[in-house]
């Protein structure tokens, strides 16, 4: 009983802070929260390919990036377009996206696989610059009206207000990390995990190995979408050069490497870290992607699991040895 | 000739000098590919920044010659360094780590770059000699395009030479198709490694200097020809030196008839291209494994 009322405090301290942070913090900070929260799920989504399935998506912004135009669009096209239909054309336009590349990308594995998304990736880039009439080239698309949440004759919250947007953007972004928690620990999560570690074992017990990719490829661009859409809500701006371009495919890998890939939180510590650092970063010089760079190579050579993974092999160590004092032997 | 013709013909040396230029960058690329198993995202960075040297040797000294010597020397040694002090410390945490790490070193070329000589264009004139057109058959070519044709068929010639009539080209060729069995064999395979990586970015090298004068220099010089470059060696097929020179060749046509016939959807024939013979030969047109 006390075990679990241990477990639940910190949620609920973690639930009030959220809720009083946007009137403790002022609107420069919540702004800066909502960034940190879309790109956390955004990290999370690629690290839903990169930790549990093995594979680098370098083309992680395609999915992120049409879902925003996408929810964008939809925007400026349709007049009165509801709110949450918004956030998941986004999603849906993410996964759609993952369907139709799936035949290619579940053929390959390592190197061929960060390849191939790299240059899809870049061919949606390019095709977005392109397409001036639908994405409106190097501009983009902007000004399109951002619809209140409204549920007909009961509710009507204006997005349009930052702090509600704050409540809005990070409900959305909760409810998405727990499905997301919640799908890696189901059997098909650890079968996720299985194809990385053997994917030939995997293969052997029965179960399908394209299938299985491709379901959670879709699954990883469906969330990267949403994180987009609300991308596309809080900017009220989207253009190539900030959802698809090569910045963006790089930006959510470091924020999965530096937390670590080895966790499912690690991608949110790392998002954290990120736009503090950049936010403390960009007082002393305006080179942020150098030092982001820098910060890169430093992690892939000496902490390849990241900050949650250096954290955890601390505490290994305090803890095995606690354990070697109480019984020799066993514990290794 | 009519018009039409020259048109023609005239476009079809203009893709091959781009398909030259990009089989110089996909060599090495496809090289360091096939022997290290490392996809060097960074390649084309190497590219960029021998450009540059090119560009800051030029004017020091105000001569081409000697930028189109020192600048890919310079960024083969680079390339070295960054082999021997970066990738080779992560090697034994396998390839994904090697890749990222290629990432970052792309990142911090990038940023350099710009920290450096800033973001907008450079222009390298084109050396005295080498300026103007050559009158031939009724059709008037720059002379620039021809040496670049010319010169990056000579170093062609000179690793084919070196690959299939030497000694090293047989231990690099045969650590490209068994790494492990020529390091059992009692050669130094990390020393070929960091030889084969110097020499993959001395060729990017030759090739950002000579494309310099062409394209302009600036920051996203790398993107366009690094994106080219992969295509190139996927289509291919990994660590095919063949298949690189077909693949560069046959995309320095398409994007020269591309940008002449339909300019919209010329970036996008490429991908659709390589979309196609993935579809049927995953492991790309001359590749025999993944």
């Amino acid at each position: 009983m006390r075990d679990k009322l241990y477990k639940w405090i910190p949620w609920v301290v973690l639930f009030i802070v959220l809720i009083i942070y946007p009137h403790v913090a002022g609107i420069y900070y919540t702004n800066f929260f909502v960034r940190f929260a879309i790109y956390a799920l955004f990290a999370v989504s690629l690290n839903l390919l990169l930790g549990y399935m093995g594979v680098l998506s370098f083309g992680h912004a395609m999915f992120f990036g049409t879902g925003a135009y996408m929810t964008a669009i939809v925007l400026t096209h349709i007049e009165g377009f509801p709110l949450l239909p918004a956030v998941l054309v986004g999603g849906v336009t993410g996964g759609v996206l993952a369907l139709i590349l799936s035949p290619l990308l579940v053929r390959v594995s390592g190197t061929a696989f960060a390849m191939l998304t790299l240059a899809f990736g870049q061919l949606i880039f390019v095709a977005a610059l392109k397409f001036r009439e639908v994405t409106g080239g190097e501009d983009g698309v902007g000004g399109y009206p951002i619809p209140p949440l409204s549920i007909p004759g009961i509710i009507s919250i204006d997005m349009k207000d930052q702090v509600s947007f704050y409540y809005f953007a990070v409900v959305v972004v909760a409810i998405c990390l727990y499905i997301l928690w919640y799908y890696t620990k189901t059997p098909f999560g650890s079968l996720i995990v299985g194809i990385r570690d053997n994917a030939m074992r995997v293969s052997y017990l029965g179960f399908k190995l394209s299938h299985t990719k491709a379901i959670n490829l879709i699954v990883s661009g469906v969330f990267a979408g949403i994180a987009g859409a609300i991308f596309a809500l809080f900017q009220n701006l989207v253009s190539t050069i900030g959802v698809l371009d090569i910045g963006n495919c790089f930006l959510p890998l470091l924020m999965a490497y530096i937390g670590g890939i080895g966790s499912f939180f690690g991608p949110i510590v790392g998002s954290a870290v990120l736009h503090v650092l950049e936010f403390l970063v960009i007082r002393f010089t305006e080179r942020i992607g150098l030092v982001n760079g820098v910060i890169f190579i430093v992690v892939v050579l000496f902490a390849p699991m990241g900050l949650v993974g250096l954290l955890r092999m601390v505490k290994e160590r305090w803890f095995t040895r606690s354990a070697n004092q109480m019984s020799t032997g066993t514990s290794s | 000739m009519s018009p039409t013709a020259v048109l023609y013909v005239s476009q079809a040396i203009h893709g091959l000098a781009y398909g030259m230029l990009l089989f110089l960058v996909a060599s090495g690329l496809t090289m360091i590919f096939g022997m290290m198993g490392i996809l060097n995202i960074a390649h084309a960075s190497f590219y960029m920044l021998s450009a540059y040297f090119c560009y800051q040797v030029l004017q020091m000294t105000g001569n081409f010659w000697l930028g189109l010597l020192i600048a890919p020397v310079v960024a083969g040694i680079c390339g070295i360094l960054a082999e021997r002090f970066l990738l080779r410390t992560v090697h034994k945490q396998g390839h994904l780590a090697e890749l990222l790490l290629t990432v970052g070193i792309m990142v911090i070329i990038l940023e350099t770059v710009k920290l450096f000589w800033g973001t907008e264009s450079l222009v390298v004139k084109i050396p005295e000699h080498l300026d103007g057109l050559l009158n031939f058959a009724g059709l008037s070519y720059p002379i620039y395009r021809l040496f670049i044709i010319g010169l990056s068929s000579f170093i062609l010639g000179v690793m084919a030479l070196i690959l299939y009539k030497t000694r090293l080209g047989k231990i690099v060729r045969a650590a490209v198709s068994d790494a492990d069995m020529v390091n059992a064999l009692g050669i130094n395979t990390p020393l070929v490694f960091m030889l084969v990586f110097g020499m993959g970015t001395w060729l990017a090298g030759v090739a950002g200097v000579a494309a310099g004068p062409l394209l302009t220099v600036f920051p996203g010089m790398a993107d366009q020809i690094g994106m080219d470059a992969f295509v190139v060696v996927v289509v291919g097929g990994f660590g095919s030196l063949i298949g690189a020179f077909v693949v560069a060749l046959f995309l320095g046509e398409l994007n020269a008839y591309g940008i002449q016939f339909i300019p919209r959807l010329a970036p996008i024939l490429m991908f659709a291209f390589m979309a196609i013979v993935l579809a049927f030969k995953p492991m790309g047109l001359f590749g025999e494994r993944e």
